[in-house]
């Protein structure tokens, strides 16, 4: 069975894209098909860290929603910049990229004309069967969006992703009130960029106790991350860094 | 079964969002696809405004008693209401004067004659029932109001209450409708002759020409069969539109007589509550579940949109709607839950 995850966060700098794109990563390795779509079509990004230049591109999640294309013609196969090679023929491990547009004058014209939100989930339902897919993974617009809520009402897993700011604490409040009136199948929380000096169990406490949902992951702040400033894949360049190990932890809570 | 839900703007956004995911939609798209093709019968035309529709023109919607929205193709052209008007008008005048009190004036025999035939039942002089012409003229005579601009009112309010928002009149459909009125005069005057109707029956004539000419779409016959499904409660707005002990009324008059000379096989065959309309809509109701509405100009030689009663057949039968049906196949409800279940790669 092919499993829908949506990764959200209420406000925009809790690491979301990098997450998505690094557990993408590392639940291929595990010998699947993976898609992600960037449904962030405000503030598309994820592209960027699989180091695909938007001028690329031919086509992209926007051409879809216009209806100019089938979202299959807006997937882009990056298995080898982002695993390595394998063999051409070989089913398993791929990742696939949809990728939103980031031409201003697509995202103006989208946000003019709108869409019909129904779409997207034709198009999830499309790339599933299409690419024949094990997991699609959907990286969201933050904040509360018509994006965002269809992701959660069909998806099977929703991943939270907030840092330990009481900004973030307040707003994933809501996201989990929103998701559970989707009922959501399963909600995970990953707390992310947690500063060293910060007592982890206390705050996996408040977190659970705070949103009677299961904390998946606790991601520390580190220098490593900041540095690559989304420049490529942080688990490929760093196998046995603490970061790769918990992200692996939460890959596979994902599989699993 | 009914429930009176307060309008909630989250539960708004959160129906939305369902109804966007639920494998319902696909299946309304596929059966559109299936349906639009099929160019037979021919559009109402005894008045210009009914002749100019487009014959290709086709919506469908339902809307769930919960208040799940589904809609494709043409469900947002208006169109005039017609004989769709008629059970809502009856349950009005039910409101305004009472089961027997309406019964002295209007049968819910069905008849085999034309629907705007001039005729009255023998022994008492009623009308046959509600929805041939004679007997929608007896209700909309029921109609309670100090004068013409209330009565008007009243019933402008109360087609309102059922769609969820306001709804207006078309005027050139009206001007038509009343200088072409010739037959539901002569019903008219006949029906004064026996005392069916009384001093203000004139009015009362103005009165049906109004109702049939209200302008609504797909969409809102979906919302007025929700609003009966869900024990006479809008599930958009939790408005209660009649009174909850008279929809069991309404619905078996639309049962026995909605769907014109075809009503008795449609009864038997599709076995939902229904009315059609020269205009080309067409309600269905399954109750405690959801309203049906389709649009579709080209008639059949019964009078009935052809394209509507072939939706509301195939509907029937895929999902078991049937009034009568034995055991429920659950296909219905595992269609409007967001589609999570993937088919195994």
């Amino acid at each position: 069975m092919s499993k829908i995850i949506a990764i959200h966060s209420f406000r925009g700098g809790t690491g979301k894209s990098n997450t998505t794109a690094n557990l993408a990563v590392l639940i291929a390795r595990a010998g699947n098909r993976v898609g992600i779509v960037d449904t962030d079509i405000h503030s598309p990004g994820i592209h960027v860290i699989f180091g695909r230049r938007p001028e690329s591109f031919t086509h992209t999640l926007n051409d879809y929603l216009h209806g100019n294309c089938s979202i299959k013609q807006a997937a882009y196969d990056v298995t080898e910049s982002s695993i390595g090679t394998v063999g051409p023929d070989d089913e398993r491990p791929r990742i696939f990229l949809i990728p939103s547009s980031i031409q201003v004058g697509e995202i103006a014209r989208i946000l003019r004309e709108g869409y019909d939100v129904a779409l997207l989930n034709d198009g999830f339902q499309d790339l599933l069967r299409d690419l024949n897919l094990d997991y699609l993974l959907i990286d969201t617009h933050p904040g509360v969006n018509e994006e965002t809520l269809l992701s959660i009402a069909i998806s099977n897993a929703f991943v939270l992703i907030m840092r330990p700011d009481s900004q973030d604490f307040q707003g994933t409040a809501v996201t989990v009130e929103l998701a559970r009136r989707l009922d959501v199948e399963r909600i995970m929380v990953i707390v992310n960029k947690i500063p060293n000096s910060m007592d982890r169990e206390l705050l996996r406490e408040q977190v659970e106790s705070g949103y009677r949902a299961t904390v998946a992951g606790m991601l520390p702040l580190c220098n490593e991350m900041a540095e690559l400033a989304s420049s490529g894949l942080f688990v490929n360049g760093h196998r046995d860094h603490p970061l790769t190990l918990e992200l692996a932890r939460i890959a596979d809570q994902i599989m699993h | 079964m009914s429930q009176e839900k307060s309008t909630d703007e989250l539960d708004l956004l959160v129906g939305r969002m369902r109804s966007a995911a639920a494998p319902l939609r696909g299946t309304l798209s596929r059966l559109y696809e299936q349906f639009r093709g099929n160019r037979d019968g021919t559009v109402a035309d005894y008045i210009p405004e009914l002749a100019k529709a487009n014959p290709d023109w086709f919506g469908i919607s339902i809307v769930t008693a919960q208040g799940q929205v589904f809609e494709i193709g043409d469900s947002a052209v208006n169109f005039s209401i017609q004989s769709v008007s008629k059970p809502f008008v009856f349950g009005l005048a039910l409101e305004d004067h009472g089961l027997e009190g309406v019964l002295k004036r209007v049968g819910v025999e069905p008849t085999g004659e034309a629907f705007n035939a001039i005729v009255l039942d023998e022994k008492s002089n009623r009308p046959f029932n509600p929805m041939v012409n004679a007997g929608a003229i007896a209700t909309a005579d029921l109609v309670k109001g100090a004068d013409y601009p209330e009565r008007v009112g009243r019933m402008m309010d109360m087609f309102s209450r059922y769609v969820g928002h306001d709804v207006f009149v078309d005027n050139k459909t009206f001007m038509s409708e009343r200088l072409t009125g010739h037959r539901n005069r002569a019903i008219g005057h006949l029906m004064r002759n026996f005392g069916m109707v009384g001093e203000r029956f004139e009015e009362s004539l103005e009165l049906y020409f109004q109702q049939c000419s209200v302008l609504v779409n797909c969409r809102d016959l979906a919302m007025i069969g929700a609003t009966l499904a869900n024990g006479g409660v809008n599930p958009a707005t939790g408005v209660r539109a009649i009174d909850s002990q008279y929809v069991k009324y309404l619905l078996s008059v639309m049962l026995s007589c909605g769907m014109y000379d075809y009503a008795g096989e449609w009864a038997f065959r599709v076995g939902i509550p229904a009315k059609s309309g020269v205009g080309g809509g067409i309600v269905a109701v399954v109750p405690g579940k959801l309203g049906i509405g389709i649009f579709s100009p080209p008639l059949d030689a019964k009078g009935n949109s052809v394209r509507g009663v072939q939706v509301c057949s195939e509907l029937s039968r895929m999902f078991g709607l049937h009034a009568f049906e034995s055991g429920d196949n659950g296909l219905l409800e595992e269609q409007l839950l967001p589609q999570r279940q993937r088919q195994p790669v």
